[in-house]
């Protein structure tokens, strides 16, 4: 019987020594690294994987846009797959890397390519970018790999610039469609009280210390994000958050920021403000209140992709109860302009086969540049388009004419989205970004909500900061 | 006890199980292992090609951590909330139950149901039946838009609406919703494996106590509690092993940030917590918490085990 | 039993009528504890069912209403809509059935096993099966995740049935329930000549059959809820399970905004076949799980 048992036990021992030296290996292939192909694009037949968050409506616009793409190139196929929302693919990702199955393109953030790099994993687009190789197309036309000067400086600076803010210069990721944060308003009541819409944060106490005389029951303001209220005061007042330098990322320990976040403080204890988090729910649902006793709002910081849910609803008779604003969010210095840019970007993955690497650019590239694409994909998401030239399309251009502060709301926001176009800015991505963004988010709540004395306010408040910081080191 | 020629047949039996566990539950374990120990250690680095050193830093790291002692606090709080009271409730449920007789199956029934559902989904219905809605909330600038359902529910008898999981909200009302949902949770599993102890508890004790006109609550005590004994030691147990894992009630209550606005990661536990080091691709870091956890509840095991072992009547 | 009853009666002749007013109000208390309980217990369920009826706006009315003003069943379709859920509801089952099936070839085998034979390291393997159960298997992911990768089974139904059909706890289950039967029987059948198999064929596996109808219940309820591994190893969308399918109604990735009407809608879809099963086997579940605990 013994026997028995020693040969059992060798043969587990045998399995599981064949599993471990299968797993190791398994992981340390190292990943490829493209290099472009003499003869470019070859035509041969690929078949391309993309991760999105495109919910159904996007994908019947995407789904189109695949169509005309193959009129082009009838060769490459596309398969897509929504994989929940941003975390989801990023988290799906970074687990298929290490086993080599990662698709060919996916959405991305700057702080998922910033992971995904770690593994070495996305390749630069700046060899793809500067090609003057010529390509054929199934109709017969001509075009060249890269992109031209034209196509460009077609892209919005602040978007464009994303892609390559990662402290090598290299160019990571394409935009694909953004958007930023918008103030609304109930216009109405503006004129009602002979308000002015708040330029600057000073600007905007005020009015909401009037707002709040007219009527002592509401909570003026409500903030959605507060991460992004944090971010967004950083880089107007200029002072540091984090940097891409290893020897310290996180810098949002300073003087300046404890300031402000004291001084949002007074704004919440005074009941002007409140956040979604805080609130307990979007703000949105705040603003666009309207029964009888139901506590109200009278402005909203939101994302421009949530706009349609800043309209309040109609009443039976098809009238809305107010007429909604929107204008960019209050500045600092209004000279210098600063709006956060959000929205997901595009990058390509490291691929054993070359062919399939050029053919996923050739899909990026029409995704980021194909007009019709860039304007359909904003009407339908509420998000802008990273292209200047989008507002020529005719369809866009009629969508945008009709802006008003009723049923065509979204058109209102993507107007004021473009008008601002010079403001936008996105902060420093590494492996850890996402977690400052979580830190400085909870922080604002915690110096918002807590109830401490005035004796005590100031040691709070640096305890609190120090906190997040430490939590930040140890995550990253 | 059966001849020992059979002895290869045992193996022969068991040898499925023990390949697939081999392969899909020791691998891992031993992976996890080795992950614990290169430090710093993650996939994605390995992936890339980077060479970890071999150490037990991991552990130092987590262990010097400061939120992986409140981790280890609210979860061994939960525990020693839940595991009694649900005991208990489920204990005198399953009593009264097996007292009565129209409407026993019903009723049955009706307490099962919490079994067969997912524990997130039922998380955020009972995050939504707490949730207030409103701006400083308990202070004098106090604005409540929605009470939420069970502040509604308390209201009709008089008491203030109180701010369960919101912004502002006090450790203790978080623990007390957290301690109901939980208990909700667990009870139909406790009750069922109660109910089925109690039916096969003999007759005749409790007919000689009727004799002796014992009162009930002697009865309970002496007869019930203790033949029930060895059911109430397993539930106990699992629990336990159950409680230290605790993880999705809060996420479903809470969300992922573990907290109520204004303080995220207050809640968390051991298990969030090597979730966390996952999320941030921190596999040294989650293994090194996971072995850790897993020593504590192989402590918390062996204990109970001794103490049911001297406890139980069989 | 006659006996017995006889002699409870005579015991209920003897009660005064105090007693039996005693009696009365105790059984009144019962009840009142026992639905009081029950409708704690039931509310949430509750919750869950008006709030999918109502529409997005009553649902975000700032005083909740106990009852929908308005009766709608457009979230379900909408719910409905977002996956094909013809194809999810195969493949669950499919899947659900397959893994069901040999699982419980499995833990029968390994369960008589531990019940009924003996053999050196009996205990220390029992034992050390056990301990796995402490671990958090979150953390088995990414290995596994490699070694379906190596077998090449991405893709592929095998990746969703083959890592999880070994349960520790249903071998525990069932090897509590063997462990009722006397050793006699066995005994006796040895003796007859009758072999391992057909003894567990014919009197076991029939004497177990509670235990094993739950763990068919509970292991379907694995693959009607299992989320995470099945987005990773097999998420085409002809691949999908029914929990990823619907998740796509969930939240609104443009501005992550939930609608919760239609995401408890979801929720009520992937809950019903479920209820709908337990209703019909109620008696064999509760009598599978309940015999766990025996003899622990």
């Amino acid at each position: 019987m013994k026997k028995t048992m020693t040969k059992l036990l060798s043969l587990v021992l045998a399995a599981m020594l064949m599993l471990s030296t299968l797993a190791f290996t398994g992981c340390q292939k190292a990943m490829p690294d493209f290099e472009m192909p003499e003869g470019g694009y070859d035509g041969s037949e690929v078949t391309i994987t993309f991760y999105h968050t495109m919910g159904q409506s996007l994908q019947s616009v995407l789904n189109s846009a695949i169509e005309y793409f193959n009129t082009l190139y009838p060769n490459i196929h596309i398969e897509h797959t929504q994989i929940g929302g941003y975390d989801d693919v990023r988290n799906q990702i970074s687990t298929e890397l290490t086993a080599q199955r990662q698709p060919n393109i996916a959405y991305c953030y700057p702080d998922h390519v910033a992971l995904y790099n770690v593994a070495d994993a996305v390749v630069t687009l700046d060899q793809f970018i500067s090609s003057t190789q010529e390509i054929t197309l199934a109709d017969g036309s001509t075009t060249i790999l890269g992109l031209t000067q034209e196509q460009v400086d077609d892209f919005v600076d602040g978007y464009w610039n994303e892609g390559k803010s990662f402290g090598d210069g290299k160019m990571y990721a394409l935009p694909l469609s953004k958007s930023t944060e918008l103030l609304f308003y109930n216009k109405t009541f503006f004129t009602e009280h002979n308000l002015s819409v708040p330029t600057t944060w000073e600007e905007m106490e005020a009015v909401c210390r009037q707002i709040k005389e007219i009527d002592p029951t509401c909570i003026p303001l409500g903030y959605d994000s507060e991460a992004n209220w944090f971010i967004t005061l950083c880089q107007q007042y200029g002072s540091p958050y984090t940097s891409l330098d290893d020897s310290g990322h996180f810098l949002f320990d300073n003087q300046t920021n404890i300031d402000f976040v004291k001084e949002l403080r007074t704004w919440h204890k005074d009941g002007l403000v409140t956040t979604q988090e805080i609130y307990g729910a979007y703000t949105s649902g705040l603003f666009t209140a309207q029964g009888e006793g139901e506590v109200k709002s009278y402005m909203s910081i939101g994302s421009s992709g949530g706009t349609v849910h800043q309209l309040p609803t109609q009443d039976g008779d098809g009238k809305y109860p107010f007429e909604v604003g929107i204008a960019s969010i209050p500045q600092v210095n209004p000279e210098k302009p600063a709006a956060i840019s959000q929205g997901p970007s595009l990058c390509i993955f490291q691929n054993e086969n070359p062919q399939e690497v050029i053919a996923s650019w050739l899909f990026m590239k029409f995704l980021t540049t194909d007009l019709a694409f860039q304007a359909d994909f904003s009407m339908a998401s509420g998000y802008v388009p990273v292209i200047e030239s989008a507002k020529n399309d005719p369809f866009y251009e009629n969508f945008l004419s009709k802006a008003d502060g009723f049923d065509n709301l979204a058109a209102l926001g993507a107007s004021v989205c473009l008008a601002q176009k010079d403001a936008y800015f996105t902060s420093p991505a590494f492996n850890g970004s996402t977690v400052a963004r979580e830190q400085v988010g909870a922080l604002l709540q915690k110096c918002l909500t807590e109830n401490w004395s005035d004796a005590e306010l100031d040691a709070k408040i640096k305890e609190t900061f120090r906190d997040a910081i430490t939590e930040c080191e140890y995550r990253s | 006890m059966v001849e020992s020629k059979h002895k290869w047949k045992a193996w022969l039996y068991l040898s499925p199980a023990i390949v697939l566990l081999l392969i899909f539950t020791v691998w891992p374990i031993i992976n996890t292992i080795r992950m614990s120990l290169l430090v710093d250690y993650s996939t994605i680095k390995e992936t890339g090609g980077y060479a970890f050193d071999f150490g037990i830093k991991n552990f130092v790291r987590v262990l010097n951590y400061p939120k992986f002692l409140n981790c280890l606090k609210n979860t061994l709080l939960l525990c020693v909330l839940t595991v009694p009271l649900s005991t208990i409730l489920a204990l005198l449920i399953a009593v009264c139950l097996n007292a009565i007789k129209p409407l026993q199956r019903f009723l049955q029934t009706v307490f099962f149901l919490p079994y067969v559902t997912n524990s997130i989904a039922i998380g955020m219905v009972f995050s939504a039946m707490f949730n207030i809605i409103g701006n400083n909330i308990g202070s004098s600038t106090q604005l409540i838009t929605t009470a939420g359902i069970i502040n509604n529910i308390i209201g009709v008898f008089g008491v203030d609406p109180i701010n369960w999981i919101n912004a502002g909200s006090s450790y203790w009302a978080n623990i007390t919703v957290l301690v109901v949902y939980i208990v909700w949770d667990a009870l139909p599993f406790k009750i069922l494996v109660l109910l089925g102890g109690l039916q096969s508890i003999n007759r005749q004790y409790y007919d000689a106590a009727k004799v002796d006109s014992t009162p009930r609550s002697r009865v309970f005590t002496k007869i019930t509690v203790p033949l029930l004994s060895p059911m109430i030691a397993y539930v106990v147990i699992t629990a336990f092993i159950g409680g230290f894992k605790e993880y999705s009630s809060i996420v479903g209550i809470f969300g992922d940030g573990m907290g109520p606005a204004g303080d995220k990661g207050r809640l968390n536990t051991m298990v969030g917590f090597i979730y966390d080091s996952l999320a941030a691709s921190q596999e040294g870091l989650a293994s090194a918490a996971a072995l850790i956890l897993f020593a504590i509840i192989f402590v918390v095991t062996m204990i109970n085990l001794y103490v049911s072992k001297k406890k139980t009547h069989y | 039993m006659t006996e017995h009853v006889s002699m409870q009666e005579k015991n209920l002749q003897q009660v005064s009528a105090h007693q039996r007013i005693v009696k009365v109000a105790v059984q009144v208390l019962l009840y009142a504890f026992l639905f009081l309980m029950a409708l704690t217990v039931l509310f949430p369920f509750y919750w869950m069912l008006i709030s999918s009826v109502k529409t997005l706006a009553e649902y975000q009315l700032q005083i909740p209403t106990f009852f929908p003003r308005k009766i709608v069943f457009f979230n379900y379709v909408e719910a409905f809509q977002t996956a094909n859920l013809g194809r999810l509801f195969l493949n669950t089952l499919y899947v659900g059935v397959v893994s069901t099936l040999l699982s419980l070839v499995i833990t029968v085998l390994s369960a008589f096993a531990f019940a009924r034979l003996e053999f050196k390291g009996k205990n220390a393997l029992f034992a050390a099966l056990l301990a796995t159960m402490m671990i958090p298997g979150e953390l088995f992911t990414i290995t596994n995740y490699i070694t379906v990768d190596t077998f090449g089974w991405m893709e592929t139904f095998t990746a969703l049935i083959v890592p999880f059909l070994v349960s520790v706890f249903y071998i525990y289950l069932l090897r509590q329930n063997f462990m009722q039967i006397p050793n006699e029987l066995y005994l006796a059948a040895k003796v007859d000549g009758t072999s391992d198999l057909k003894y567990l064929w014919k009197v076991m596996i029939p004497l177990a059959l509670p235990t094993l109808i739950s763990i068919t219940i509970l292991k379907m309820m694995g693959a009607w809820n299992s989320y995470i591994w099945p987005r990773l190893v097999a998420n085409k969308p002809e691949m999908r399970l029914i929990t990823n399918g619907l998740r796509n109604a969930f939240t609104d990735a443009n501005t992550q905004q939930t609608n919760i009407p239609v995401q408890m809608a979801a929720v009520a879809i992937v809950s019903f076949p479920l209820f709908l099963v337990f209703i019909f086997l109620r008696k064999y579940i509760m009598k599978g799980v309940s015999r766990s605990g025996i003899k622990g």
